[in-house]
């Protein structure tokens, strides 16, 4: 599975809305996410890929494709 | 060296009270399991620090919320340590919310991390403590005093000490004893975000009849009594470390502070 579609699982799943509702240019706002919702979406990214991401870099990040590029930098910082 | 050879996990043992806690029982010669929840690089520098002091630390990424991950982090521990002496159950999160804004989830996740976390992690524990063992449960001043915003967090507190005093006795025959320490306000990062975040100012980082704000290490000074065969006939207690704030909140206001 690629990062997106593992990333769209976990969005998904979390905020509880259909897979249909996850764009690339979807924002957490758009997907009805609250702060709760993205700790617990942050947490599982971290477990899947065994990375840490940064609260504030992921300040800057607009939608889910920003989302999907962050992790992916993220991963290969790590040698996965 | 009064725990030395004693195996001790910490939740939330990277930060704040629970580093503060981790490294008292580390001081103390006790090697220490430390929990986190998402900053892996904070406990790798906690775990280093911890290290130099001769003790065994092994580090273990869970969130608490979720009872499948709490059963991993107990087997984990079975399969690295096979046993547990000391469980310090510190880790705690909530949605900061006035009651009639709270919903559901906020309530759940706050609940299930302070509350449900505990019970499950102390009946795991229980198996793993072969030779008795020693359970202290953090709270705070919030479980009995009205704060901005602290609604969930103030409830699930209470449920934790009520908790503690079940266990406490449930446990006794088992050789563990379950206590639990109350502070008020402790000086730490949590503190700095949850004042900003309600724009509370500086009306939180109140000092006390005994003249300063607690710390960390006041925390983990009691712990640590509280984990030593000193405290044996302890059990179910709420033990409050507030610089005398909670009996005299007056006293504080006339000083000025």
């Amino acid at each position: 599975m690629s990062v997106e579609e593992t990333v769209r699982e976990i969005v998904t799943r979390i905020v509880r809305r259909p897979a249909e509702e996850f764009g690339r240019e979807t924002t957490f706002k758009d997907m009805g996410a609250d702060s709760l919702d993205i700790v617990q979406i942050l947490s599982a990214v971290e477990d899947k890929y065994d990375i840490e991401l940064d609260d504030e870099a992921l300040a800057d990040v607009k939608d889910m494709a920003g989302f999907v590029a962050y992790i992916e930098r993220k991963i290969s910082e790590n040698g996965n | 060296m009064l725990f030395k050879g004693k195996i001790a996990l910490v939740t939330g043992g990277s930060r704040g009270v629970g580093k503060a806690i981790s490294t008292k029982l580390a001081d103390m010669g006790a090697d220490v399991i430390i929990n986190y929840f998402r900053k892996k690089s904070t406990a790798k520098e906690t775990a280093a620090e911890l290290e130099k002091k001769g003790v065994r630390v092994h580090l273990i990424k869970a969130n608490l919320a979720e009872a499948d991950k709490i059963d991993d982090m107990f087997d984990e521990i079975e399969r690295e340590f096979g046993r547990l002496d000391i469980l310090i159950n510190n880790a705690a999160s909530g949605v900061a919310r006035p009651a009639l804004e709270l919903d559901d989830r906020g309530w759940d996740w706050t609940m299930d991390v302070n509350a449900k976390a505990v019970l499950l992690c102390s009946q795991h524990a229980a198996k793993l403590m072969k030779d008795g063992g020693k359970i202290v449960n953090i709270s705070s001043l919030g479980s009995r005093m009205v704060m901005p915003v602290y609604t969930a967090v103030g409830v699930s507190k209470a449920a934790l000490e009520a908790l503690t005093k079940y266990l406490a006795i449930e446990m006794a025959d088992l050789g563990i004893s379950v206590n639990a320490v109350s502070a008020s306000a402790v000086l730490t990062e949590a503190l700095k975000i949850y004042t900003s975040a309600q724009g509370l100012g500086d009306s939180v980082y109140q000092t006390t009849p005994a003249g300063r704000m607690v710390t960390p290490e006041d925390i983990a000074n009691v712990v640590a009594f509280l984990c030593s065969e000193q405290s044996y006939m302890i059990r179910g207690q709420i033990i409050v470390v507030d610089g005398g704030y909670s009996v005299s909140p007056e006293s504080a206001i006339k000083k000025g502070n």
